[in-house]
């Protein structure tokens, strides 16, 4: 059992890419995905867990990646907002808070967005009160929140909607 | 920056005991305290063990009848959203989803909030009242703690070098209301100035009131059965119980709250505790 190695190797998918590599054992998630991944979407607002701007999806759970070791990471499957457009363009979500103004000077619009998604993943019919309660971890300077909740609820409206239409036309 | 370390995720919990025999070793769970204290210069271990392969840690089993087993990886999100525990118990999910924010939740441990043993913790007056014992391996065998004994001090713990906790057992769930309450300076993500639970067996006639963050340990309020059993007038209950509560603690100032405010909140918290759990 080797205990004295300060490095280790971990295997890690991210935004569905598959990274093996040789990382120190006190390198953060977040530093392994801005500094070594060279994904500087997700940032670095304290560094202690008070802030969410570096809130990623680990295996479905939003998660801080600042309080996480990148050895935890070994063998996880990760999203980060690098990974939520994709070839149809902006997801629902992105374009929301684009329409709503929920996006300011956007330090905190990568840790929203996947703190939301995630939400939206589980929930996808959230109330008031699970929205607030979903990014309460995620600190906003600029807009105060409401246009933040205000497109969360859009998303979760549409696809509301569009369930019912499909469900008319059954 | 963090000083260097190396790690290690044991299989067994033979293997976490061997890697915790190596100086200056902490284990690892949720990370939500010890990554900060590492990053402030707090802890700098040699060795992280990673607990979170262990599948003792993993373990959780409820049953009102037969109780609780809470196993050191369990994270409070899955507490707080496990509906048995929401039933039977809520308490313990309000405590468990007051801590933090939603993606710390998904990280953050009952068992590590007690193992970090602030004065504030928000599952340890739930855990008192409730007689949790924590289920402590070491390198002599295994043995079990009352959670009142395990919590020694500010952020100390009853735990010797090379020991660690595998899981928490709450025994057989009373037939009780119960209550949690937590009073912080912001809504969301904020530790608590004074928290408190409590609970009420009409039948058994029990009454157990647990306060925190107002001594440098969780306080049991002591002669709550007799005082339930004595006064049927709920509103002089209440009021001899907040005298009791007021009496008990020793409250400090510090950024979060003056010692006069949770004086004060003691008396107040204890008065809705006894007026929601005693209802008739």
């Amino acid at each position: 059992m080797e205990t004295t190695s300060k490095e280790t190797i971990i295997t890690v998918k991210v935004n569905n890419i598959s990274y093996t590599e040789r990382v120190p054992c006190n390198m953060t998630l977040l530093q392994f995905l801005k500094d070594k991944l060279m994904l500087t979407g997700t940032k670095e607002g304290c560094g202690i867990g008070e802030c969410g701007a570096c809130t990623v999806i680990m295996n479905g759970k939003s998660v801080l990646s600042c309080l996480m070791l990148a050895a935890e990471a070994d063998g996880a499957e990760i999203r980060t907002v690098e990974g939520e457009a994709g070839e149809q363009g902006l997801t629902a979500l992105q374009q929301a808070f684009i329409d709503h103004g929920a996006t300011q000077c956007g330090f905190c619009t990568p840790g929203m967005i996947m703190s939301a998604q995630e939400l939206l993943e589980r929930n996808p019919s959230p109330d008031r009160e699970e929205i607030v309660e979903a990014i309460a971890g995620n600190l906003c300077r600029c807009t105060g929140y409401e246009p933040i909740i205000q497109a969360v609820q859009a998303v979760a409206r549409d696809a509301r909607d569009a369930r019912n239409a499909r469900n008319r036309g059954k | 920056m963090i000083k260097p370390f190396g790690f290690i995720k044991p299989k067994t919990v033979e293997e976490a005991l061997s890697a915790l025999q190596v100086p200056n070793s902490v284990c690892l769970a949720g990370g939500s305290d010890l990554l900060v204290e590492m990053r402030n210069g707090l802890k700098n271990p040699d060795l992280v063990v990673d607990i979170k392969g262990l599948k003792e840690a993993a373990e959780f089993s409820f049953d009102p009848r037969k109780g609780i087993t809470i196993g050191a990886g369990v994270s409070l999100n899955f507490l707080a959203a496990h509906k048995g525990i929401r039933e039977s118990c809520p308490a313990l999910a309000e405590a468990a989803a007051s801590i933090g924010s939603y993606q710390i939740r998904n990280r953050a441990t009952l068992v590590g909030n007690i193992c970090n043993a602030s004065p504030a913790a928000d599952m340890a007056p739930v855990l008192y009242i409730l007689g949790a014992e924590m289920v402590i391996a070491g390198p002599g065998g295994e043995k079990t703690l009352p959670v009142s004994e395990f919590m020694t001090g500010v952020k100390q713990n009853a735990l010797s070098a090379g020991e660690f906790v595998i899981k928490v057992n709450i025994p057989p769930l009373p037939r009780a209301r119960m209550a949690f309450m937590k009073k912080q300076r912001v809504r969301g993500h904020d530790l608590a100035l004074i928290n408190a639970a409590g609970l009420a067996d009409a039948d058994a006639q029990l009454l157990r009131i647990c306060v925190g963050a107002c001594a440098v340990r969780p306080v049991l309020l002591e002669g709550t059965d007799e005082l339930y059993r004595k006064e049927k007038n709920p509103d002089k209950l209440a009021e001899a119980v907040a005298g009791l509560a007021s009496a008990s603690v020793s409250p400090i100032d510090d950024v979060r709250a003056s010692a006069e405010y949770r004086r004060d909140l003691v008396r107040v918290f204890a008065r809705r505790i006894v007026k929601q759990v005693c209802a008739a």
